[in-house]
């Protein structure tokens, strides 16, 4: 998704993870997508550059969607769906 | 589909940090996919001037080359950057063409390759 699309989604849930490296962006985006309803999307900030390529193949890997990531000034803001 | 080999490179001890080239450029040879995984002090391996500073005398070629061969054979090389704050670096001290990752992107990686050494 573009990053005006993205700018459009008003999350269920945000997850301000940028005090953490990994694996702490990735346990607050597991821990957030079990409190949104299925069809609901969180979004995740996270400072550390790994975040925006783990959490796709994450969502992918556990059957959530990933929508995208816009980068902000130093962070990234990124948005998954839940599927399932 | 090709065989996927996944490599963790975990040190910059010399003896520790040349042999996942020497495995990896085997496998590339043997057209496996190769990714390699770089944490704590085997990101020096991929720091801008690192391999360099590693030495093994009587290894047939330099750690350079080594991360030279392997990349132009298409491995694909991913930094850990939780570790970089222990070993005092950033991801614009990495060199051309490795990239971040977390610890999903290496244990997806693992549960989808058919082979996985560590270093």
């Amino acid at each position: 998704m573009e990053t005006a699309e993205l700018e459009k989604i008003h999350a269920a849930k945000v997850v301000d993870a940028r005090g953490t490296a990994c694996p702490g962006p990735l346990l607050e985006a597991k821990k957030a997508i079990g409190t949104v309803s299925v069809g609901q999307t969180i979004e995740v900030w996270s400072g550390d550059p790994s975040t925006k390529k783990d959490l796709p193949k994450w969502a992918a890997k556990v059957g959530h969607e990933f929508l995208g990531v816009i980068e902000a000034e130093g962070y990234d803001r990124i948005f998954i769906v839940r599927r399932k | 589909m090709a065989t996927k080999m996944l490599i963790f490179c975990g040190s910059d001890a010399p003896q520790k940090a040349f042999p996942p080239f020497m495995v990896g450029s085997g496998a590339l040879a043997v057209e496996m996919e190769l990714t390699m995984f770089f944490t704590m002090s085997g990101l020096n391996i991929v720091r801008k001037g690192g391999a360099e500073k590693i030495l093994l005398p009587g290894a047939p070629m330099t750690l350079p080359q080594l991360v030279k061969t392997v990349q132009d054979m298409g491995a694909k090389l991913i930094a850990c950057s939780a570790a970089f704050p222990i070993v005092g670096m950033k991801q614009e001290d990495l060199i051309e063409g490795v990239e971040c990752g977390g610890v999903a992107t290496f244990v997806i990686a693992a549960q989808e390759a058919d082979v996985v050494l560590t270093f």
